[in-house]
């Protein structure tokens, strides 16, 4: 199975040292099975070591390979060059950062203020239900858990929060309000009161449009909008 | 330091985490939650400590529920003895396996979304190695959140150090270790986004860097998991233990190397070589695709080698076949959705109509940094070095010796942390101030980047980074033998010449990504050389080292390696006895805790 292809990659790159930004044009033949991720290692080994791009578990697992790729968010270690050509039917692509936070480098953007807003909805347990007795575990219906579990397999890569309408500044995002109303959800979590004002603050889902284009992008396959949803329905008890 | 390369800042915190995965910060939160007025500092060469590599294990967690009448504790330490080649620490085992079932509450406690059966109590699925009665039955004793239990214990750690106010510094790197009258003060690091170097000074520091596995060409681990925390001690003399133990998980995805779960074979599915043969028949009659993992992968190495294996146009890469396409719909749509899915996601087959490539893939380091029960760096085997932890993939205290079991490393991760996190809590009560900067601090630092920075030649980094791993897979792989670890030392010697001669594109600090390469691109070379020096010692095979030109386990070797690096780059080898506590202190159970023959 010999699948190689001759791409185009424009890569939207930045400096900065002097604050410039620029397209740049790389043109690689490679095999159809690569990854995106591989793509730009063999052009980092082969045409530009310079270029900054950043990527860690290459499985679709932690999120950090987010990016634009003709205008759709998603995670470059999951895109194979094979699959791309028939996705976009086109061997010419545009990469571009995640606009949910400034860019540091070319593609990698500091991230670590896009989490700063996943913080603000707490996604932790505010307080804690204690377990039933001594050295036993606490009781949950895995029909129950069902409900919401899904929720938890988010990995924070702000594929939702770029396609999203509202932008970061008015809204904390629909992966933060997942993050909020999953502990709504989950039997361990007392603090239910204080969630709710996560929900309603004037950053919270009233930003939301519906417009579900988060359940469309998500890599992961949550239907995060279907959470949103409960969270205006006020169903989640 | 050099003009170019300052230290910006000096912070100080009682308690720097060098490594924001499971492991470290678990740690921090067994700290906070003795003293919660600790100050502590935790550092990812990530964008946010929840993208840590812990996040990706799969299979589940292995502890004893009290409430099971059949399992006992001492079924699971028997278990991690004979599946480390007698060659794990047994006061380790002990106290680790002792812990689990309180360290697992704890977890559900905190967050964590164990999956439930129709009781509403954990459900639990069975592993490879795990039995009852010392080698009896299969023993259901992993306790798991569906495919991503990694994802809920890195989940869980983050979310409480997060609410117990850790400052995280991302995207940044550990460089040096810093000391000041025989105790650790802390460190130095790089903060890459900003393109500065900080120097942390702290009563105590952890070193929680997780694994190596980029030293191989194929691997399940992520892209930083490049033994920073092991070059960071022997670049200060400090020693690791068991290098040259690196455990090859057999069916890794051709050819990124992600894991394709046992459990796909536990389903029903075969490995086959170029002419459809199902080999394992040849190499374990009895447990066929279901052997322990080293012995599959020796099985399909040997395939390959013996020229029975199919080599992949596309990628140029040996592999054999897995066969699951006569599985039901029901496996690859309901019971394995994901596994089955990395398939056509990552490499485009469906395998439900097509074979799917599969090769040994670097999983697991069961060497690390040497420390005590308690997680204490040892500096020899009876000196500790104050103020200096370790814990996590990147420690060896030793709970794996020679051959990890499924389930066992993520166990290890939060049982060692709340240890060390006590340890730490006590040790704060009367540990000296750090002090202010010592008078020659950062000097490593500054000379490692004024190299990089000031270095001219057009060798590219990462073709000397794919060489690297080259040589390691070919040369010290699954199967090792003492002429090509004698090639790959001059292999790697000749890499290292090549590595000083790159020149970085740019000389900016600033999220300079190819300067973060190059550090990690030292870190590498210097890890895969101890592997290969402590490789080529060490003449048996014990556990996942596997000598062609040694084939037995031998008593001579009944010790850890140590390895420690000299100024001039050579290293020179050391031993630890290995703890065997459960068999010398007799009792009823001490034969089975002997030195046991490995055979399943
Ligand atoms: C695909 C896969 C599946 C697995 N499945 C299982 C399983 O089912 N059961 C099981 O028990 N085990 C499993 N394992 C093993 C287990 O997941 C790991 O051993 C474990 O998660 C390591 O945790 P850690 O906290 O030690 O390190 P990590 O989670 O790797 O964290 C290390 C941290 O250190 C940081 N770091 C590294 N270098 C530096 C530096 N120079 N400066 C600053 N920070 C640095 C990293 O960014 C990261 O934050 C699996 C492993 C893989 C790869
Ligand atoms: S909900 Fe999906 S798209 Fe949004 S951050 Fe989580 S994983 Fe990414």
């Amino acid at each position: 199975m010999n699948t190689r292809q001759t791409l185009v990659l424009k890569i939207h790159r930045y400096s900065p040292e002097n604050n410039q930004a620029w397209v740049q044009d790389y043109q690689l033949k490679v095999s159809g099975m690569l990854r995106f991720t591989d793509v730009l290692r063999k052009i980092n080994q082969e045409q530009d070591p310079g270029l900054a791009w950043t990527s860690s578990c290459e499985h679709a697992q932690c999120g950090s390979c987010s990016a634009i790729v003709n205008g759709k968010p998603l995670l470059l270690c999951e895109l194979l060059v094979k699959k791309a050509v028939e996705r976009f039917k086109t061997t010419t692509f545009v990469l571009e950062p995640l606009t949910v936070a400034p860019v540091l480098r070319d593609l990698i953007v500091d991230l670590a203020q896009a989490y700063e807003r996943v913080h603000q909805a707490k996604p932790f347990i505010i307080d804690p239900a204690g377990p039933p007795a001594e050295g036993d575990e606490l009781r949950i219906q895995p029909q129950m858990m069902d409900h919401y579990v899904e929720a938890t397999r988010c990995i924070n890569c702000f594929c939702c929060a770029q396609a999203c309408i509202s932008r970061p500044g008015n809204f904390l995002g629909p992966n933060a309000m997942m993050a909020n109303i999953v502990r709504m959800l989950d039997p361990k979590e007392q603090a239910k009161d204080e969630r709710l004002d996560i929900l309603s603050a004037g950053n919270g889902l009233a930003r939301c449009h519906t417009a579900r284009a988060c359940s469309f992008v998500c890599p992961k396959e949550i239907d995060v909008a279907h959470f949103l949803a409960l969270g205006k329905q006020g169903k989640m008890s | 330091m050099s003009q170019a390369i300052q230290a910006h800042e000096v912070i100080n915190k009682d308690v720097l985490v060098l490594g924001a995965g499971g492991a470290g910060l678990r740690t921090a939160v067994q700290i906070l939650s003795r003293r919660p007025e600790t100050s502590i500092a935790a550092v990812t060469k990530v964008s946010s400590p929840q993208k840590s590599h812990t996040t990706t294990a799969q299979g589940g967690v292995a502890a004893v529920d009290p409430k099971d009448r059949l399992d006992r504790p001492v079924y699971h330490m028997f278990d991690t003895w004979k599946g480390s080649d007698c060659s794990a620490d047994q006061n380790v085992i002990k106290t680790i396996v002792d812990s689990a079932w309180e360290q697992i509450l704890w977890l559900d406690a905190h967050g964590l979304h164990f999956t439930r059966n129709e009781e509403g109590r954990f459900s639990k699925r069975t592993f490879g190695g795990h039995t009852l009665d010392f080698g009896g039955p299969s023993a259901f004793r992993a306790i798991f959140e569906a495919d991503r239990t990694g994802k809920g214990i890195m989940d869980t750690v983050w979310s409480e150090s997060l609410k117990n106010k850790v400052l995280f510094i991302n995207q940044s790197l550990a460089t040096e270790l810093l000391f000041r009258d025989g105790r650790c003060i802390g460190a130095v690091l790089f903060e890459a986004p900003k393109g500065t170097f900080t120097v942390v000074l702290a009563k105590a520091t952890v070193i929680s860097t997780g694994g190596l596995g980029q030293v191989y060409k194929i691997t399940t681990n992520c892209r930083q998991n490049t033994g920073d925390g092991l070059a960071l001690v022997l670049r200060e003399g400090l020693p690791v233990m068991d290098l040259e133990a690196v455990q090859f998980h057999p069916t890794g995805i051709v050819g990124p190397g992600i894991l394709a779960s046992e459990a796909l074979r536990g389903e029903g599915g075969i490995l086959l070589n170029k002419d459809h043969e199902p080999f394992m028949e040849k190499y374990a009659p009895k447990m066929k695709d279901l052997a322990p993992r080293d012995l599959v992968a020796r099985s399909i190495e040997t395939e390959i080698r013996e020229g029975r294996g199919i080599v992949n146009s596309d990628l140029n890469l040996p592999h054999v076949w897995l066969d699951i396409r006569h599985l039901s719909e029901y496996v690859h749509k309901v019971k394995l959705p994901e596994i089955t899915g990395f398939f056509s996601k990552f490499i485009g087959i469906d395998p439900r109509t097509d074979l799917c490539p599969v090769r040994p893939t670097v999983h697991y380091q069961m060497g690390g940094i040497p420390v005590n029960v308690f997680g204490e760096v040892q500096q020899s085997p009876d000196q500790i070095m104050p103020g200096l932890y370790a814990v996590g993939e990147s420690a060896c205290a030793s709970f794996h010796g020679f051959n990890r079991l499924a389930t066992n490393s993520l166990l290890e991760l939060f049982t060692m942390g709340k240890v060390v996190g006590d340890r730490i809590a006590g040790y704060l009560r009367e540990a000296p101030e750090p002090g202010g900067k010592p008078a020659h601090f950062a000097e490593k630092t500054s000379a490692l980047f004024s190299g990089y920075l000031e270095a001219r030649g057009a060798d590219n980094l990462w073709s000397i980074r794919e060489a690297l791993r080259e040589v390691m897979t070919e040369k010290c792989g699954v199967f090792r033998n003492e002429q090509q670890m004698s090639e790959a030392i001059e292999a790697l010697k000749e890499l290292g010449q090549r590595t000083r001669k790159v020149g970085l594109t740019s000389s900016s600090l600033v999220m300079n990504q190819e300067l973060v390469d190059r550090f990690e691109l030292d870190n590498l070379l210097t890890v895969a050389m101890t592997i290969v020096v402590g490789a080529l010692a060490r003449k048996e095979s014990r556990g996942a080292h596997s000598r062609e030109d040694y084939p037995e386990r031998s008593h001579d070797y009944q010790h850890h390696t140590l390895a420690y690096k000299q100024e001039d780059g050579g290293i020179v080898l050391g031993k630890r006895d290995i703890d065997m506590s459960l068999h010398q202190e007799g009792g009823e159970h001490a034969g089975q805790f002997g030195l046991l023959e490995r055979k399943y």
